[in-house]
């Protein structure tokens, strides 16, 4: 069978039982204390079930000599019930603990891996989808949490096991030593299923990440897919997804279930074998009645398919292997690394002079986007970047945020003189203040929006930020004014709206250097011009780089940088720039032009 | 440890809440509902009707759909079949042992070859009926777990937009994945769980009967256990359900928050907000592990555990009284023992099966919950379908989003003749984007009317609509998918020359070139390899393909350079001969086409007419242009005011 979208992720990778049983057992280390106690208490559970055969027994071989003694019979029933109340109470504490335990594991374990997740470089998120990581952190690490149910119910089982075996032992060794014989077997078959169930669960895990991936996408894109009446197309994609998944996991569970009858047959056989010798045995006298009835409880204790130990072992088998395979690829996540590592220097206040020196980066090491660049931005500086699409405008505002890592030398980006690879990003993060082109809101209110950089921001200084930046006006107008809720990135405002909120946001944020990615769908002029208000506000004193796509900022900016395939080729402000008539003269004719007054001066005519 | 639930999960008001909801669907849906799936080909859904039922004639109905109901039917036979067989199994073990003990020290030999061949057939033959029970089994989870999924997802491709904008994605993933597993797990451990369990609760109790036909009061003890245990199975079950309810809610959350993070990772990362992120996702995996927590505490006090071992010992006791008072011998005891000892079996079956019937249970509803949800945008009674001229007539138009009293768009009328060009202009939120979603009937409106060829849009049938009408997006969404499929994600049936031949008129084919697999470059889930022209391109080429009847165009050369653009505008003003287009946008080149302008502010149209008509009769109009330049318009043209 051939599956597609089924492959390994590049992050995952294989690590040898040893080592994810290790890094499991560090995950229980804070809870030693109630796993002792689980452990005792199972101890303690595990001696009272072995006894109670024993006690029947010793009733049954009375009740073969003809004359009881009848209060020796009424105290043998009286410890069996104290016996079965004992082991039930310790049984519900080694479940309480239990419960606990996997509720707590499984949330350390979905912490620790959003956390991990959330520390990946921005590149990371570009390579793999959002649906799959969703999957591996929620799904996962639920499958994980219940490891712990079965490795309880696994210990357990091998403890009654023990506890069982030696009263059998002392009764008739021969018949006993089948057993000696058979369990092995019968753990070579269970243990021969590792491989296959370890894989045909992993490829179940990936075919449910799949879906859950096409899912979200599918959801993302809903509204063209509506337009363009394509939900024929996407359901014949989901379709075969779907039926994928299907093929895939009846394969999971076949595997998981086939073991079960096999090991149920070795059993009866083994059944058989001791009603053969027992019953010869007890016809011989050999062993009495009560004895044999004690193999035979014994056994049963040991392998009936449901409640017993072995039966157990049988289940917690196949779901370890489940376990393990779904605690690889949390390790798998857990452990890729991310690119770039931070530095422990804390700028108290950032002046904001800028330095790349002989800077290379590329995202595919084929197709470098920067080689020996070079550029200083003094403090309070403002510069544009122009350039066509694909020059490398947004990348160098990337690498200033340190969203991505360069490859060059670790003086290549300076800031206030100081290496970018040695500062703390947090602390230096929130000193850059970045507007991407895209503006991206979260499903909350417009207030919290706004002070998402600043949780603890007044409402005056939102206000405050929001006039600025003109979005007063219009959200008074909502129902529901600032506690709008604005739902997945902002879905519920326009494009305008969210340009101006997003700038409210980095506003408030009150960056010493300020990264604008231009937005390059357009706003009405009212609106534009409000953010023109509001960032001319905001550079004055800081500095900032401006990925220029309009007339009036190029126009106002100190210094205009022209980029070209990597490289700076023409730099100066607008004037000088035109003055020149070089590149930046034909750039200007292409991008700007027609945005200026004098554009339309000359197709006046044609206007009127 | 347990934290009080937050309100909106608290389980009570949920489902009360639910209730009144599907109740309301029915009576406002059963008489007037049209199957919208079936006329974009999704296939037939053959559950739609019955989501009205609730959730449980839901799962019935796909437990008893087509091949299902064989399985189900064959996996029940096999299962009483076995259990019949497994408690045989102490009746041969319980005569073997009287065979060979009234033999002891006699003449003739007892058979106990005999007896454990017959004890092995018998094991063997339950074994091949496991196996055959655990097949079908599997298979019908598989297939319900797929069935289930497709209809859901087939519920949601068919909803409208207003439908989509309140839904998270985080929550719809966890209903397409996490809710609909637990149909799975309903037959696997759950069903197969219920049935084991009354299996095993019925068939002992008939065999002591069988076996011990002169002593019926041998039964009285495992009856009592039998009702005693049910009993606290129901206690213990009603306790819990609410649990899992909001467990399978705050998970679906956790999903959710997670999802909108990953989605604004850039923001996350700029704004050095990880922290802030990671505290939002750990308070919801917080109440998640609090819920299991305290279900957990329940699920530990299981008290059948107790009463099985009780029943056991004082089975004993009952058998020893009647082997005292010479009714029973003591293989007899060991057989009635074996049996009363089978009762343990349904306990832990019961407890799982039970577990994830409520859990699917609980999964259908909210699964029910979103597919009833709305569809309000449904095809009329008898839809027009036609090929549209263009005539688009706005009459007193209003529209308010759904679940929302703020008129987005008040008394909006206007007349638009076939192959006419119309500017949209106007403030940002002034409706614009909105005006020109209700052409296609993304949303119904409130009041007015509108009418595309003299006919009320909410009479065509939406394919035919939305099929000739194709838009242009602001923010362009990419699928990841290759660059040749995301143009020909319009149509099918065009060769990849024709899809290369238009994407050089939107002036998508250069840098498509320069992809490193050309077209079959893959544009990646959030499209980083293109830049916002590029996508704007490739949407261009998209709606080329498309041919429509209508077009909508939302800002969408602004990114392109003054070189492109003209190259773009050129290729538009080809496909605007003879289709009816909408322009929103700024850009007076492209408002120079306009035959009719439309300004916008607040909702309502405060100046409409050609461009020359405009500047010289609406201040409004003019007061764009002249923000825009930095100079007024009366320097232009003369102010006639």
């Amino acid at each position: 069978m051939a599956f597609s979208g089924l492959d390994a992720e590049e992050y995952d990778r294989i690590y040898s039982d040893r080592q994810l049983i290790s890094r499991i057992l560090k995950i229980f280390k804070p809870y030693r204390k109630s796993m002792f106690i689980i452990i005792v208490f199972m101890v303690l559970n595990s001696f009272c079930y072995g006894a109670l055969p024993l006690l029947t027994r010793e009733i049954i071989e009375q009740l073969d000599q003809s004359n009881y003694i009848i209060p020796l019979i009424t105290l043998t029933i009286l410890v069996t019930l104290g016996l079965n109340l004992l082991s039930f109470i310790f049984n519900l504490v080694v479940r309480t603990f239990q419960y606990k335990i996997v509720s707590q594991v499984s949330f350390d374990l979905r912490f620790k891996l959003n956390y991990a997740v959330l520390l990946q470089d921005l590149s990371f998120f570009d390579k793999y989808p959002t649906g799959k990581i969703v999957s591996r952190i929620n799904n996962d690490g639920n499958n994980f949490g219940v490891m712990i149910h079965s490795s309880v119910l696994g210990l357990a089982s091998l403890l009654m096991l023990i506890v069982v075996i030696i009263p059998m032992l002392m009764i008739n060794a021969i018949i006993s030593s089948i057993v000696f014989i058979i369990v092995p077997c019968l753990f070579i078959l269970i243990f021969s299923f590792r491989k296959i169930v370890r894989k045909r669960t992993l490829l179940g895990q990936r075919s449910l990440a799949l879906v859950n991936a096409l899912v979200q996408e599918t959801m993302s894109g809903i509204q063209i897919a509506k337009t363009f009446r394509q939900e024929e197309k996407l359901f014949k994609e989901f379709n075969i997804v779907n039926k994928q998944n299907n093929k895939v996991n009846t394969g999971k569970e076949f595997a998981m279930n086939m073991l079960w009858p096999l090991i149920n047959t070795v059993i009866y056989i083994l059944y058989g074998i001791l009603l053969y010798f027992g019953g010869t045995a007890m016809y011989l006298e050999i062993i009495s009645v009560g004895d044999w009835y004690l193999m035979f409880q014994s056994f049963s204790l040991l392998f009936n398919p449901v409640w017993s130990p072995f039966g157990q072992l049988a289940v917690f088998w196949p779901q370890f292997q489940q376990r393990m395979s779904a605690a690889e690829r949390i390790f798998s996540l857990q452990d890729s690394k991310a690119d770039i590592e931070e530095g422990h220097y804390i700028f108290p206040d950032i002046k904001g002079k800028l330095e790349f020196n002989n800077l290379n980066f590329s995202y595919i090491p084929e197709n470098p986007i920067f080689e020996n660049f070079n550029l200083t931005i003094e403090t309070g500086e403002s510069v544009a970047i122009v350039g066509h699409t694909g020059a490398g405008k947004t990348t160098l505002a990337r690498i200033l945020l340190r969203l991505y890592e360069f490859q060059s030398e670790d003086d290549s980006v300076r800031i206030d003189g100081k290496s970018i690879r040695d500062l703390k990003l947090n602390e230096y993060r929130r000193q850059v203040g970045y507007i991407g082109q895209v503006p991206f809101l979260w499903n909350d209110t417009i207030e919290n929006n706004i002070k998402y950089g600043l949780p603890n921001a007044s409402l005056e200084e939102v206000l405050s930020v929001l006039k600025q930046s003109g979005g007063v006006e219009w959200i008074e107008d909502l129902d529901n004014g600032l506690n709008t809720q604005i739902m997945e990135r902002g879905k519920l405002l326009s494009m305008g709206q969210k340009q101006l909120l997003v700038f409210a946001r980095v506003l408030l944020q009150n960056p010493s250097i300020l990264i604008l990615d231009e937005a390059t769908a357009s706003v009405d002029p009212f609106t534009e011009t409000k953010i023109q208000e509001a960032m001319e506000k905001a550079m004055e004193g800081r500095t900032t780089i401006v990925i220029a796509h309009r007339l009036v900022t190029v126009r106002h900016v100190d210094r205009i940088i022209v980029l070209d395939n990597g490289k700076i080729i023409e730099e100066g402000n607008h004037e000088q720039l035109m003055k020149k008539n070089g590149y930046y003269a034909k750039l200007y004719d292409t991008y700007f032009k027609h945005q200026s007054y004098e554009f339309l001066e000359e197709h006046k005519a044609k206007l009127i | 440890m347990t934290r009080s639930l937050p309100k909106e999960l608290d389980p009570a008001s949920r489902t009360s809440d639910y209730i009144i909801k599907v109740k309301e669907k029915i009576l406002l849906k059963t008489e007037e509902f049209y199957d919208v799936n079936s006329e974009i080909n999704l296939g037939k859904d053959p559950f739609e009707k019955v989501r009205f039922k609730g959730s449980r004639s839901w799962i019935f109905a796909h437990l008893f759909y087509k091949k299902n109901k064989f399985l189900i039917f064959l996996y029940i036979i096999l299962c009483i079949l076995l259990f019949f067989m497994r408690s045989f199994n102490f009746v041969i073990i319980g005569y073997a042992i009287e065979d060979i003990t009234s033999n002891i020290g006699g003449s003739v030999a007892p058979n106990v070859f005999y007896w454990t061949l017959l004890y092995l057939s018998n094991s063997i033959g339950t074994q091949i009926i496991e196996t055959g029970a655990k097949i079908s089994r599997i298979i019908l989870a598989q297939c319900l777990e797929e069935e289930a999924r497709k209809e859901f997802y087939m519920s949601l491709l068919g909803k409208s937009q207003s439908f989509h904008d309140k839904q998270t994605i985080g929550d719809i993933m966890a209903k397409a994945t996490n809710d609909v597993r637990f149909l799975n797990f309903l037959i696997q451990p759950g069903i197969s769980g219920l049935v084991a369990a009354l299996n095993n609760l019925i068939i002992p109790i008939a065999m002591i009967f069988i076996v011990f036909p002169d002593l019926p009061q041998l039964c009285i003890i495992p009856i009592v256990f039998v009702a005693l245990f049910l009993f606290s199975l129901k206690k213990y079950v009603t306790k819990l359900t609410p649990l899992f309810r909001s467990r399978q809610a705050e998970f679906a959350n956790m999903s959710r928050i997670l999802n909108e993070s990953l989605d604004g990772i850039e923001v996350i990362k700029s704004m050095a907000q990880e922290k802030q992120s990671i505290a939002k996702y750990r308070s919801s995996a917080i109440i998640f592990r609090d819920i299991n927590i305290k279900a957990g505490y329940i699920q530990a006090r299981y008290y059948p555990r107790l009463f099985i071992a009780v029943a056991v010992t004082l089975g004993l006791t009952h058998g020893i009284i009647l082997n005292y008072n010479g009714y029973i011998t003591v293989p007899e005891i060991i057989i009635f023992l074996g049996l009363l000892s089978t009762l343990r079996n349904p306990i832990d079956y019961s407890l799982n099966g039970f577990f994830y019937i409520k859990a699917a249970s609980i999964g259908a509803e909210r699964l029910i919950e979103t597919m009833l949800a709305e569809s309000e945008i449904t095809n009329p009674s008898n839809p027009i379908i036609k090929q549209i001229d263009g005539k688009i007539v706005f009459d007193n138009v209003s529209f308010s989003y759904p679940g929302t009293n703020n008129y987005v768009l008040k008394n909006i009328s206007f007349k638009v003749s076939p192959g006419q060009t119309v500017a949209i202009v106007g403030t940002t939120g002034s409706g614009k984007t909105t005006l020109t979603k209700l052409i296609s009937r993304l949303y119904n409106i409130n009041e007015g009317n509108i009418t595309i060829d003299d006919i009320n849009v909410q009479k065509y049938s939406l394919k035919s609509l939305r099929d000739q009408i194709a838009y242009i997006e602001q923010d362009v969404f990419l699928f990841s998918k290759s660059a040749y499929d995301n143009i020909a994600f319009g149509r099918e049936n065009f060769s990849k020359e024709e899809i290369i031949e238009i994407a050089k008129e939107a002036q998508a084919h250069d840098f498509i070139s320069e992809l490193p697999e050309q077209y079959d470059t893959s544009v990646g889930e959030r499209g980083v390899q293109l830049s916002g022209g590029e996508r704007q391109r490739i949407a261009i080429a998209r709606a080329f393909l498309s041919d429509p009847k209508i077009l909508v165009l939302d800002d969408a050369s602004s990114a392109i350079d003054a070189k492109t653009e003209e190259k773009i505008q050129k290729a538009i003003s080809k496909i605007l001969r003879n289709r009816t287009t909408f322009l929103i946008t700024h850009r007076l080149s492209q408002i120079r086409w306009a035959d009719l302008i439309i300004v916008l502010k607040k909702g309502k149209i405060v100046a409409k007419g050609s461009h020359k008509e405009l500047l010289k009769n609406s201040k409004e109009y003019r007061k764009i242009f002249i923000k825009r330049f930095d100079k007024t318009y009366s320097e232009l043209i003369g102010d006639e005011d």
